[in-house]
């Protein structure tokens, strides 16, 4: 690797909602994404969502590559479609294409955002990053099976009262807390 | 008194308490659109379990039987003029808003068949389980009930069975015809007038009754 | 019935594009402002010493939950056009478990891996190439796993319906559950933080 990535910016050790906290209330940050989520509801009859995004962007780009594989794919002939509408048309694109920009914004405006690698003080820049990879898989994996992440499924989903989202809702933490243990070098 | 000094998280908190008492009371909107179960729709309609025949439904109103919400869906001239006793009036679109609970029986029947099965339709859609229409509706009423008909080449069944059919003749107001003349009837035969049987009860209930809430 | 103001014909599929857009803007916005543009601190949920994803995550369910019961209640919002992802158990806790897992190792979840990746974390960039890796995988074997994939399937219900109980009673408890783990969470927090 080049020169060694800047450390993120310093938080104090208590990064919850206490003075001195560079963060919002995090029940303040929550009741306004319960909004956003809300107008959604209101505005368009559907919640959030993050991994629809990425799979009409994969299958946009590996039918750019190898069209005949991927319109032969059965999971991303859903995404492609029948031809009339480009796969990023796609409302999820949209839509991850305004959190990017608005997290850029609240970033700028705390000074949050800069070139850096988020990770623990014991772990290596390249073993971090390897982990991040890794953990995408991961998550795409679960995600497509549950149909939807976090966002789509436990934040949507759970304000609905769906069953389907609250039961993964809960799997997520117990999956988390499983293996927090034997990832700990990562982080602390 | 002195109330205490509230942080900010405890005033959210007591706030969503609040609210979220409040919503106890909450009723969730029914808007127009439904959801039909269609493969289960269709195998309900195969298996003939969605309709009652007029004489069933002529001996449950002998019995006095009460479990069970009869709806005429024609109009209220049409409904006056003369209905099937213990019939309640509710033409389509009042139908959606007409106080019916999810787990009564609910039968309907209109003059022919035709907006019986569609309401049958419309009520399954919103989550009416027990929903069954008259088969041949008023006309197949008057032809099984009110005016039965000995054909000519009876047998001795056939004529028991026409007593018995004569007798809940009789007992609605209508004739039985042991002439055999299916073909001649409606300016001929008049409609019985509506003094008996009484309704078994009030024909709508005093007091509205609320829809159970969804899923119940 | 005024609202989903799109399901009733308010404006055009182009319009909910741009709609998509500034919904993302304020998500993107709220996910950074509350610190989810940093691994460390989404991971240390994990670690008991932050509990900052529940709060977020409970309270915006909370918020918007609510906000659907009013609205529905005042005749305004239509609940039956608001889609509801279909229920498929044995595929939705699998993939709860694995994106638990793949929460601790990678430290995001795609959405805050986007606003991380706006702010200039690099993980979160490799993050986000993985989760490509894992879709191409994913499609590539999906026509072999389909049949769990779609298994369990209970259609579109909700808690109320399957626990039969009245949807006000539902909410009532997701709402005291939630402030009683807020509660919870905090002193958590307080006992793990404490320790060096």
């Amino acid at each position: 690797m080049t020169a060694r990535l800047p450390d993120p910016p310093r938080t104090p050790p208590g990064t919850g909602a206490g003075p001195g906290s560079p963060y919002l209330n995090p029940y303040l940050a929550g009741m306004g994404l319960g909004l956003v989520l809300l107008a959604a509801f209101v505005l368009v009859g559907r919640g959030l969502g993050a991994s629809g995004a990425f799979s009409s962007t994969l299958s946009w780009l590996v039918n750019l590559v190898a069209p005949a594989h991927a319109q032969a794919n059965l999971y991303m002939q859903g995404y492609l479609g029948d031809g009339t509408t480009h796969p990023l048309k796609a409302w999820l694109v949209f839509e991850v294409v305004g959190v990017a920009a608005g997290a850029l914004l609240s970033g700028l405006l705390a000074g949050r955002a800069r070139f850096t690698v988020e990770k623990g003080p014991r772990v290596s820049t390249a073993i971090r990053l390897f982990c991040a990879f890794a953990g995408g898989i991961l998550m795409a994996f679960g995600a497509h099976l549950a149909r939807g992440c976090t966002s789509g499924q436990a934040l949507t989903g759970g304000a609905l009262l769906n069953v389907g989202s609250w039961a993964f809702m809960l799997m997520v933490f117990v999956g988390g807390y499983a293996v927090a243990w034997f990832m700990r070098w990562q982080w602390r | 008194m002195r109330l205490p000094q509230l942080t900010l998280n405890q005033k959210l908190a007591a706030v969503a308490l609040v609210l979220g008492a409040l919503a106890l009371f909450s009723q969730p909107h029914r808007g127009p659109f439904v959801k039909l179960d269609a493969r289960e729709l269709a195998l309900v309609v195969e298996q003939e379990v969605d309709h009652v025949k007029p004489s069933e439904l002529a001996a449950w109103i002998v019995e006095g039987r009460a479990d069970y919400r009869l709806i005429d869906l024609r109009t209220a001239d049409e409904f006056a003029a003369y209905h099937i006793p213990t019939a309640e009036n509710a033409e389509l679109t009042a139908l959606t808003e007409y106080p019916l609970l999810r787990n009564e029986k609910i039968v309907l029947y209109s003059e022919g068949g035709i907006h019986s099965a569609q309401a049958w339709l419309l009520l399954r859609a919103q989550g009416y389980e027990g929903v069954y229409t008259v088969l041949g509706g008023l006309d197949g009423w008057k032809d099984e009930v009110l005016f039965p008909v000995l054909p000519a080449d009876a047998g001795p069944r056939d004529r028991a069975q026409f007593e018995r059919a004569a007798a809940l003749a009789q007992f609605f107001g209508g004739q039985p015809r042991a002439d055999g003349a299916a073909a001649a009837e409606a300016p001929a035969a008049e409609l019985p007038k509506l003094s008996a049987p009484a309704a078994t009860g009030p024909a709508v209930p005093a007091a509205p009754r609320k829809k159970k809430k969804e899923g119940c | 019935m005024m609202t989903p103001f799109y399901k009733y014909g308010l404006f055009g599929d182009e319009v909910s594009l741009l709609v998509a857009f500034v919904l993302g803007l304020g998500f993107g916005f709220f996910l950074e402002r509350a610190g989810f543009g940093s691994a460390r601190k989404l991971a240390a949920q994990f670690y008991l010493y932050d509990m900052s994803v529940f709060k977020v995550m409970f309270t915006a369910i909370v918020t918007a939950m609510l906000g659907v019961t009013y609205l529905g209640w005042l005749g305004w919002l239509d609940l039956d056009l608001v889609y509801l992802v279909p229920t498929h158990l044995g595929p939705q806790i699998v993939g709860g478990l694995v994106l638990g897992v793949g929460f601790v190792v990678g430290g995001y979840c795609p959405g805050t891996s986007v606003a991380a990746l706006a702010t200039g974390r690099v993980d979160a960039i490799l993050y986000a190439l993985g989760i490509f890796a894992g879709t191409f995988a994913y499609a590539e074997v999906y026509p072999a796993i389909q049949g769990f994939v779609n298994s369990n399937a209970m259609g579109q219900v909700t808690l109320p319906e399957v626990f039969e109980l009245p949807w006000g009673l539902v909410v009532f408890a997701v709402v005291v559950i939630a402030v009683v783990g807020f509660w919870g969470a905090t002193l958590i927090e307080r006992r793990f933080r404490s320790e060096p």
